[in-house]
């Protein structure tokens, strides 16, 4: 870690960057927010949404394959997650649709597929351990209740669209036994649509508030931190594959456009680590992780980063083990 | 203060759209992205102008600091345009991989650019092959350590975060002090060969350096 001391030039390439990954990540976040906004307005109690199987294999496979449905990397995926989670929609969906869409959409997967023609075995991979990893972390979540799994002012919008079997009066009424009684939210018809505007505008801004910390968080670390340091590791089978998942959660790119990167040190590194690198920075990363913190409870996080950070190293583990 | 949250809205349009009309964006994205961009910038200022004209009758709820937090942001970025160092920025990022452009092969060797030197360099990497050919690249100068500074570009794929270098090793012209780093340069001569940790690799043999301003788009896709 030697120059990690911080000069002015690396002042200013903080900046540049954190502008970067900021202004690449905006466009998307205003586009899953104005899809859960018009989510909104289509089916105000979420009728349809809340008809997604409750299953636990097929809740989030059907999650995920909404990903075909609603293209967005994993910054426009928050806000379409929590309409799914806020209007009562089964948690599972919800849970696959947060953790693989990001990879199960056409977008990523065409970008994946030009990026590495030669790697067969990598276009089958990425988009089944997504799928595993999304299973893997909706059975985990379930294992929480609710009021310990989602934010406060989600679950309490949730109580409010659920069915009425699902929650006792007193849940209802204040999101968790005990807790302070949210402000009283209207049920009724269809919002109009000024409401829907400010809806969504407060949406966005409460979202890009956590964006501009988890941007500036990437920016940070990824200017003082060398490449090297993680790339170093490349044909250690088991380190190689913890190095890139460390890389993958500080560089914090779309997941449209990791595949590009990626090719960039593919032959440096263990198979293992290539695919870990494609699987765990669509889930996590540090710009998606201060998005979270509008879903969750910051103990449901800790359990996300732990659940997909192990699944992701035995996958890599396993791909390694059969590959090299 | 139910102005605020609009201004900070409309305040993040003025934003994107300034990075697109300045040029700004050329230094922070790959080209795709900037239509992207300018639409963003137009919806969320036609989002801001629509909220401050018709008020709900019932607000959502807003988390106090929230609003102010991103106007404060929308601000300081208006009023602070990225000059990063490039050299500083490619120093730690691991050398790119640049894939196979048979295309680019067949230009003459004085019309190709730097990166394609680099790309052919990489593909058929026998120095013998260059030697004597005429070089006029253009690129910033990348410090190395413990070496004689490159030439170099960035190479991006989406934004500055996975930027990667491609550099060419040049030997300057001798009695003049090297380059400074991020210095963007002209520098024609031809190629050679020389020995570099035991091995034979080719070398830039600068001749005339020429230095040039940075131009509008300093990142290559």
């Amino acid at each position: 870690m030697a120059g990690i001391a911080f000069n002015s030039a690396q002042g200013a390439t903080v900046w540049a960057v954190f502008q970067g990954l900021l202004l690449e990540a905006l466009p998307f976040l205003l586009i899953g927010v104005s899809i859960a906004t018009l989510g909104r307005a289509w089916d105000p109690r979420g009728r349809w949404l809340q008809r997604l199987p409750n299953h636990p294999l097929l809740g989030p496979l059907s999650g995920a394959a909404l990903g075909f449905a609603l293209p967005a990397c994993e910054c426009g995926n928050v806000p379409v997650a929590r309409r799914l989670l806020a209007v009562g929609a089964p948690l599972g969906s919800a849970l696959g649709f947060l953790f693989a869409a990001p990879v199960l959409n056409p977008i990523v997967l065409l970008a994946t597929w030009a990026a590495f023609p030669d790697r067969p075995w990598l276009l089958l991979l990425r988009p089944f351990g997504s799928l595993l990893i999304a299973l893997v972390l909706a059975a985990l979540l379930q294992l929480l209740p609710e009021a310990a799994l989602l934010s406060q002012d989600l679950l309490a919008e949730r109580r409010l669209n659920q069915p009425l079997a699902s929650a006792s009066l007193l849940e209802r009424r204040g999101g968790q036994l005990g807790a302070a009684a949210p402000p009283p939210m209207a049920l009724a018809p269809p919002p109009p649509w000024a409401e829907l505007l400010d809806h969504g505008l407060r949406e966005f801004l409460e979202l890009g508030a956590l964006l501009l910390m988890g941007s500036a968080i990437a920016a940070l670390l990824q200017t003082l931190i060398p490449r090297d340091v993680f790339l170093s590791l490349g044909q250690a089978p088991t380190l190689s594959v913890l190095s890139l998942m460390l890389l993958a959660l500080v560089v914090s790119v779309c997941s449209s456009v990791d595949a590009f990167l990626a090719l960039g040190f593919a032959d440096q590194v263990t198979p293992g680590a290539l695919l870990a690198f494609l699987l765990l920075g669509p889930v996590i990363d540090l710009k998606s992780l201060s998005l979270f913190g509008r879903l969750f409870q910051p103990r449901a996080i800790l359990l996300v980063v732990a659940g997909v950070s192990l699944t992701v190293l035995l996958i890599g583990q396993w791909l390694n083990l059969v590959l090299l | 203060m139910s102005w605020l949250p609009p201004l900070a809205l409309g305040f993040w349009g003025v934003v994107l759209l300034q990075a697109w009309a300045s040029g700004r964006l050329n230094l922070l994205l790959r080209a795709d992205f900037h239509g992207l961009v300018l639409g963003a910038g137009l919806a969320l200022l036609l989002l801001a102008l629509a909220s401050l004209r018709w008020r709900p009758q019932r607000r959502s709820r807003l988390i106090p600091w929230t609003a102010l937090l991103m106007l404060w942001a929308a601000l300081v970025v208006l009023a602070t345009p990225p000059r990063p160092s490039l050299s500083t920025l490619a120093a730690n990022r691991s050398a790119s991989d640049l894939g196979a452009s048979p295309l680019s092969f067949l230009s003459p060797p004085e019309q190709r650019s730097l990166t394609d030197w680099v790309r052919l360099l990489r593909n058929q990497p026998d120095p013998a092959l260059y030697g004597g050919e005429p070089v006029r690249v253009s690129g910033f100068v990348l410090a190395v350590p413990g070496q004689a500074p490159e030439l170099a570009r960035l190479l991006v794929r989406c934004c500055l975060a996975d930027a990667t270098p491609v550099g060419l090793a040049v030997r300057w012209p001798p009695g003049r002090p090297w380059p400074q780093p991020d210095q963007w340069l002209k520098v024609s001569g031809v190629m050679g060969v020389e020995q570099h940790q035991g091995a034979a690799r080719s070398v830039l043999l600068a001749q005339q350096l020429i230095q040039i301003p940075e131009p509008a788009r300093p990142l290559e896709p």
